[in-house]
């Protein structure tokens, strides 16, 4: 039986171990953000059987909660980090070819830390300890969002920077109001002290929280940083930017949402707020002519739509949308190291640019329009099993409001697949502009593009088991009283 | 064989093919070949089966399934035909283009795609392969890489796509009360389910099947795509692939709704099967009148696809067992047609250098005698002259229409007849009569690969133009399997209550009266064979080369109905596309860049939750 | 006897059909303060073109002229000769209409392949001046249709010499009339006589035609001259109990036509099809709407 801490404490482990490592040799260090992830994927297959069973509470320190810090590993979190593991894994292989310039000890050090940070955030049952969680992930993303040094990159990453701070100070602010109130900072206990009081005095915490996790989450109108971060960041860096750390930030506005404050009467609320960014997003991206800011955009329409999905709360739909989440990381990872590459061998961002890579990169190509196929929710693909859930539980929940919303959403996912398949045409039957240069992608970004294709494929031809153990994490989330009596005695 | 298996090697074939590809094009071309002849040959032997069940595979919690029964057999069998010719006539029209593998892998996947949807047994089983072809077909539109080709195949994508969503959110609505996708599971609890709930599914699914036969006000996207298919897909497309929205039609409106809830879903004269058979007329009607002012051999073929679509769905919308024949009969008619004329025109575009221009082309009739025979057959199914098997359908179709006592949609019929005769008569004059231009004196005869499929296909039409027999006992059998009584029939016709046809009487006829002419003519008159050049010009010297009649062939006919037949319907779909761009456009001005904006986004986002909580508390 | 009709109704036509075009000429003559030819003389003609020699442009050119004198042959037969129509049990009215598109239709595959542009031209009018008078031809046949409830023309024929004839009798005089005013246009006489246009262009479609050809296609323009009227008498005017009644009726219409002919000059195509589609489309349009709306 491994703990669960060591899924925190490896990385972290090995994060530190980066400088000395990068004395001996400065390529080695490329192998430790894989390692950590190796090993964290080799855990938590080890853990999910017992977690999804039953939660494991694991108490740092022997400190039984409240008073002690407790990891809290559900089947959602243990999923949670396992998806981190493979995305990380996956984009830390791409990185070993794709990071060659700057201070690559530097990078892997920073990533390593996103990792950890956001495995922290989804296994921690502390509600500050989610905040210092909250702050590695987001503070080593700044970083990483301005690696490269070039002018869009820095921009950005101050741009993000500063709205992040706004953020972690409003949620900082809502932590200390609660704790103020409530005396205590463990989630279980106060979710069971604030079943007992309502009014204003709980709300503007919440309100605090909602806005400074919204703006990681990128939920309509706080997501003004994604579009310049996502785009600007170097490919691996969108990648996990798109696939991980908005959907940790989505899974902490949950988490908090409804575990913590059990705020249902709310969900209507984000209910909208998801179909508005979904909308938003998917019409900002229609008209852009930048395939990462495309990317960018879709990824705050996608982001919409788990969040449209996990508010409508019921158990389907909440998981159904930890469903689209995983699609989405796959499916978002995999087009942006897809496009990560063309762009480096075409030289531009510029969509047109892309035109006729399929005969200059035909594997890059067939797993970019695979990922695309999956976003936009075509069988067999990932993306269409996660479609067919949402759906199919909004509709089971039944109402003309949330059919009407659902229609909305649908009308985004309609965009989604015009300007997707505009990508994917460009690619693949515009004609090569003269003099377009352009060779096969290397082993280590081929690698890792194949097994995001290959398990989105996986995924969507065989969803069931992924979408039996989904469910548990729905209830899991959605479980006040399990949450609370797992870890209080 | 069984049908799980057919469907297994279609699939898997598919990928074999493309992987094969790779190492050898003869053994590629060879394994698509068989493929498709033998799930054509072990589909035909199904025929006269019927079951339902459960295939070894899963899908979220629901068991996927097969069924098959006349209707589905028909279909299968025409798409599993058309599929076979087409891809014996891509052998020689494909070779030396690049992405060969591709193109055979894509064209067997929807082949097996299409297998899967008429023959589903269940409506997730059936809308994954809906989509399944929805999104591999778009691969192949815009597989020329012309801009156009690239364009079509988009607006292809979004239209399908927004009619596949419709349809999801039926299905999924369905499956949410019912709890069963089964189609006769269903077929049986939807009986007891509110009228309004079954109009808000049939309206949705309705959408979604009308996008792909493209009915009218949906349309516009198949005269783009259809025109810029290579010409072996184009077959396909017209002939089978947008049918499977009539498949659909079929088995909402007759199998899962039945006809007792389609009384219900009336009020007054506005009921679903009237708003049907409306839109029917309508789109017969208005494709003609597009048809007629074309100039590409494709277009005009396009247009012809949407206005038979027109006559099925206003047969069968009558719902009586004559209507639904004349529906499904003119479906199978219509595909043999369809693929015919694609053929040919695809023949001539190989032959002639890729010229698809009306304008430009003429004479061929000379030089490509298989073509035009093809042609003629076609053309003269597609108007409905007698002998030709179109003419047997449309029969049916007028038959039903006016004893139903429907004369103004018999109208629309008649009148979009008359259409064809104009735009029929105009493919086949500018391609194959008149002046042959010099410059295609030396164009070579068809080659064989291509013209067999020609050949095979002008056959079945004469032969179920005077046999009509023999498919209308397959037509009657689907018709049975929809819950209809079946036709009388005999193999040389069909009789109704008020009214026979009888073909053999006018083969009798015409053949007498044929030969009687001509062994008049044979008899009395002499001649001598002329060159085309020599020909009476009135006294008035015309250079050679512009003794040619062929540009705008019906000038003063579309000068007239110019103004009346634009595409408005069309127009306002891509109207609304541009509009949600320049929309979207003027929604992504709030992304500032100034990052003072954003914060104070952040910061008003808050108030106003605290705000909205202080004033209405609506939330804890 | 009845087999014998087989034979006897096309050759009563073809002969009714020559007979016509050579009293056309005749009242042409006489409208005109001519003398004119014999009444003879088409027939006379024919005998002569038979004993000349003729250019062929190849096979379709022969085979679409035989066609069109074959296909309006035949649809004599369903055409009912007074209380003579031998092959009426088949199809009925639906049949007869795409039987009658034979004629025109070899007619115009004929000339298409005499590659001659004057033949084209004239093809694509006649063409275009059809779907000009079809419009309100196909109201006017499905306001009789709809109104004797039957596709069965012989029927048609019988209900109207048991009541009256359609045109005498309420809804279907609009129809009538509606017909009557598109009757030229059906038979191509001016001022629709667009497709043959002798002096523009050099007679249309029979341009290249000449010795034996032109023998059949004169043939085949009396056949259709007569096949037009007589689907008139059939409708509109209650057929007749006997063929000499039929003919004699066949013969007024046409004469009447002949005035009209005489009378005007010739339309251009957009003035045609603007003619067509206005005022006898409306009629007939009206026709149908009272005939549905009145019911049996």
């Amino acid at each position: 039986m491994v703990s669960p801490v060591l899924l925190i404490a490896v990385p972290l482990g090995l994060a530190f171990l980066i400088p000395l490592v990068g004395m001996a040799s400065r390529r080695a260090t490329g192998l430790m953000p894989i390692l950590a992830c190796l090993f964290n994927l080799v855990a938590v297959v080890l853990i999910l059987p017992a977690a999804l069973s039953d939660a494991i509470v694991v108490r740092i320190g022997g400190f039984a909660p409240p008073f002690g810090i407790n990891l809290y590993a559900g089947p959602l979190g243990v999923l949670f980090a396992g998806l981190i593991a493979l995305a990380g894994l996956a984009v830390s292989i791409y990185a070993l070819g794709y990071i060659r310039r700057g201070s690559i000890r530097r990078y892997h050090l920073l990533y390593l830390l996103l990792l950890v940070g956001a495995n922290g955030v989804v296994l921690t049952g502390d509600v500050f300890n989610l905040f210092v969680f909250f702050e590695i992930l987001c503070i080593s993303s700044y970083a990483l969002v301005g690696y490269f040094g070039d002018r869009g990159g820095l921009e950005a990453a101050s741009k993000y920077l500063v709205q992040g701070a706004v953020g972690s100070g409003l949620l900082l602010l809502g932590i200390g109001i609660l704790y103020g109130m409530f005396g205590t900072l463990n989630m279980a206990d106060l979710a069971a002290r604030i079943g007992s009081s309502g009014g204003m005095s709980v709300f503007v915490p919440l309100a605090l929280i909602v806005s400074g996790l919204g703006v990681e989450a990128a939920i309509f109108p706080l997501n003004a940083w994604l579009p310049d971060a996502h785009s600007s960041a170097p490919s691996p860096i969108s990648a996990i930017l798109s696939g991980i750390a908005i959907e940790v930030g989505l899974y902490a506005v949950a988490r908090m949402v409804m575990t913590v404050f059990g705020a249902e009467s709310m969900m209507a609320f984000l209910m909208f707020l998801g179909a508005a960014t979904v909308l938003a997003g998917e019409m900002c991206a229609f008209a852009q002519r930048d395939v990462k800011r495309m990317l960018a955009y879709s990824s705050i329409g996608q982001v919409g739509l788990v969040l449209f999905a996990l508010s409508v709360f019921s158990p389907g739909s909440v998981a159904g949308g930890l469903f689209q989440l995983l699609s989405h990381t796959l499916g978002k990872g995999l087009l942006f190291l897809a496009a990560g590459y063309m762009i480096y061998r075409s030289g531009s961002r510029r969509i047109s640019s892309l035109n006729g890579m399929a005969s200059r990169m035909p594997i890059t190509s067939l797993v970019f329009a695979v990922g695309a196929l999956s976003l936009i929710g075509l069988p067999p693909f990932a993306g269409f099993a996660s479609k067919l859930m949402i759906v199919g539980s909004v509709l089971a929940r039944g109402g003309t409001m949330l059919t009407l919303l659902l229609g909305a959403v649908l009308v985004g996912t309609l965009i989604e697949g015009a300007y997707l398949f505009g990508v994917v045409q460009a690619i693949y039957f515009r004609k090569t502009p003269a003099g377009a240069e352009g060779g096969r992608a290397p082993v280590s970004a081929v690698v890792p593009m194949l097994l995001l294709a290959a398990l989105i494929v996986v995924v969507g031809v065989w969803p069931g088991p992924v979408a039996e153990a989904l469910r548990a994490a729905a209830s899991d989330l959605m479980d006040r009283t399990a949450y609370m009596g797992g870890v209080l005695p | 064989m069984t049908l799980e298996m057919v469907l297994l090697a279609g699939f898997g074939g598919a990928l074999l093919t493309w992987l094969l590809g790779k190492v050898s094009a003869r053994l590629r071309n060879g394994l698509a070949v068989l493929l498709a002849l033998g799930m054509f040959v072990a589909v035909c032997l199904m025929h006269g089966q019927s079951f339902q069940r459960l295939l070894p595979l899963g899908f979220m919690g629901l068991r996927l399934s097969v069924r098959m029964n006349m209707l589905s057999w028909l279909f299968a069998v025409l798409i599993l035909g058309t599929g076979l010719l087409s891809v014996i006539f891509s052998l020689r029209y494909m070779r030396g283009r690049s992405r060969l593998d591709y193109y055979y892998f894509t064209l067997l996947l929807i082949n097996a795609a299409m297998l899967g949807t008429v023959v589903a047994g269940d409506l997730l089983t059936f809308f994954i392969c809906w989509e399944l072809v929805s999104w591999s077909t778009v691969l192949l539109i815009s597989l020329k890489g012309t801009g156009r080709a690239i364009s079509a195949g988009l607006k292809y994508m979004v239209m399908a796509l927004a009619g596949s969503l419709a349809m999801l959110v039926a299905i999924l609505s369905l499956h949410a009360r019912f709890d069963t996708l089964t189609i006769p599971r269903l077929a049986e609890l939807l009986g007891a389910a509110p009228l309004g709930y079954v109009l808000f599914v049939t309206v949705l699914m309705s959408a979604g099947f009308l996008v792909i036969n493209a009915l009218w006000p949906f349309h516009g996207w198949l005269p783009d795509a259809h025109a810029e298919a290579f010409s072996p897909f184009s077959s396909v497309l017209s002939g089978v692939l947008v049918r499977k929205g009539l498949y659909g039609l079929y088995l909402l409106v007759y199998v899962l709704l039945g006809t007792g809830l389609l009384q219900r879903l009336a009020w007054g004269a506005l009921s679903y099967l009237n708003v049907m058979a409306w839109i029917g007329a309508i789109t017969v009607v208005f494709a003609a009148f597009r048809a007629l002012v074309q100039d590409d051999s494709k277009r005009i073929l396009a247009w012809s696809t949407v206005g038979q679509g027109g006559y099925m769905v206003l047969a069968s919308s009558l719902a009586t067992e004559l209507g639904v024949a004349g529906g499904v009969f003119h479906f199978l008619n219509y595909c043999l047609l369809s693929a015919l004329l694609f053929f040919v025109a695809g023949a001539v575009e190989h032959r002639t250098g890729g010229t698809r221009d009306l304008n430009a082309l003429g004479g061929l009739m000379r030089r490509m005698p298989v073509a035009f025979t093809g042609a003629m057959a076609g053309v003269m199914g597609v108007i409905g002259v007698p002998l030709t098997n179109g003419f047997v359908s449309k029969w049916i179709i007028y038959k039903s229409l006016l004893s139903e006592g429907r004369p103004f949609l018999a109208f629309a019929a008649f009148l979009g007849t008359w259409g064809t005769i104009l735009y029929g008569y105009k493919f086949l004059h500018n391609i194959f009569l008149g002046r042959l231009p010099d410059r295609f004196a030396e164009v070579r005869r068809v080659p064989f690969t291509m013209a067999l499929p020609i050949l095979v296909l002008t056959a079945l039409v004469l032969v179920f133009g005077v046999l009509p027999g023999i498919p209308l006992s397959a037509v009657s059998a689907a018709g049975v399997s929809m819950g209809f009584g079946s036709l009388g029939l005999s193999v040389w016709g069909i009789t109704t209550d008020t009214g026979t046809l009888n073909v053999v009487n006018l083969l009798a006829a015409i053949v007498a009266g044929v030969f009687a002419v001509w062994a008049l003519w044979r008899g009395l008159g002499r001649s001598v064979r002329v060159d085309q050049d020599d020909s009476y010009a009135a006294g008035m010297a015309v250079p050679r080369q512009r003794y040619n009649f062929t540009a705008d062939f019906y000038g003063p006919l579309r000068r007239i109905i110019g103004p009346w037949a634009g595409d408005a319907a069309d127009a306002l779909l891509v109207g609304l596309a541009r509009r949600t761009a320049l929309v979207s456009d003027a929604f992504r001005k709030l992304y500032t860049g100034y990052v003072g904006s954003y914060v104070l986004y952040i910061l008003l986002f808050l108030a106003a939750l605290i705000f909205v909580q202080i004033t209405w508390s609506p939330w804890l | 006897m009845n087999v014998l009709w087989y034979f006897l109704s096309p050759l009563i036509a073809l002969l009714a059909g020559l007979l016509f075009l050579g009293l056309a000429r005749k009242i042409m003559a006489r409208i005109h303060w001519r003398y004119g030819p014999p009444v003879t003389q088409p027939l006379i003609d024919i005998i002569r073109l038979f004993s000349q020699r003729s250019a062929s442009h190849g096979a379709l050119f022969d085979l679409g002229l035989v066609l069109s004198l074959a296909g309006s042959l035949v649809i004599t037969l369903f055409l009912p000769l007074g209380n003579i129509a031998p092959m009426s049990g088949s199809g009925g009215m639906l049949v007869i209409l795409y039987m009658m598109l034979l004629g025109p239709l070899g007619m115009a595959l004929s000339g298409g392949a005499s590659a001659n542009p004057n033949a084209s031209i004239g093809v694509s009018r006649k063409l275009m001046l059809a779907m000009g008078y079809e419009l309100p031809l196909l109201l006017v046949l499905l306001a009789v249709m709809t109104r004797f409830d039957t596709i069965s023309i012989v029927s048609i024929v019988q209900q109207q010499r048991a009541g009256a004839w359609s045109i005498a009798s309420f809804p279907l005089v609009v129809s009538g009339i509606a017909y009557l005013m598109v009757l030229p246009a059906i038979l191509g006489l001016r001022p629709f006589e667009v497709a043959g246009a002798a002096q523009e262009i050099s007679s249309g479609p029979q341009v290249e035609l000449g010795g034996p050809y032109l023998a059949l296609a004169t043939m085949q323009h009396g056949l259709s001259m007569y096949i037009g009227a007589s689907l008139f008498v059939n409708l509109a005017l209650g057929g007749a109990a006997n063929p000499f009644v039929f003919l004699v009726k066949v013969l007024v219409v046409l004469a009447l036509c002949l005035f009209v002919n005489a009378s005007f000059p010739r339309f251009r195509v957009e003035q045609a099809i603007g003619y067509l589609w206005r005022w006898p489309t409306l009629l007939a349009l009206a026709g149908l709407v009272l005939t549905v709306v009145t019911g049996r």
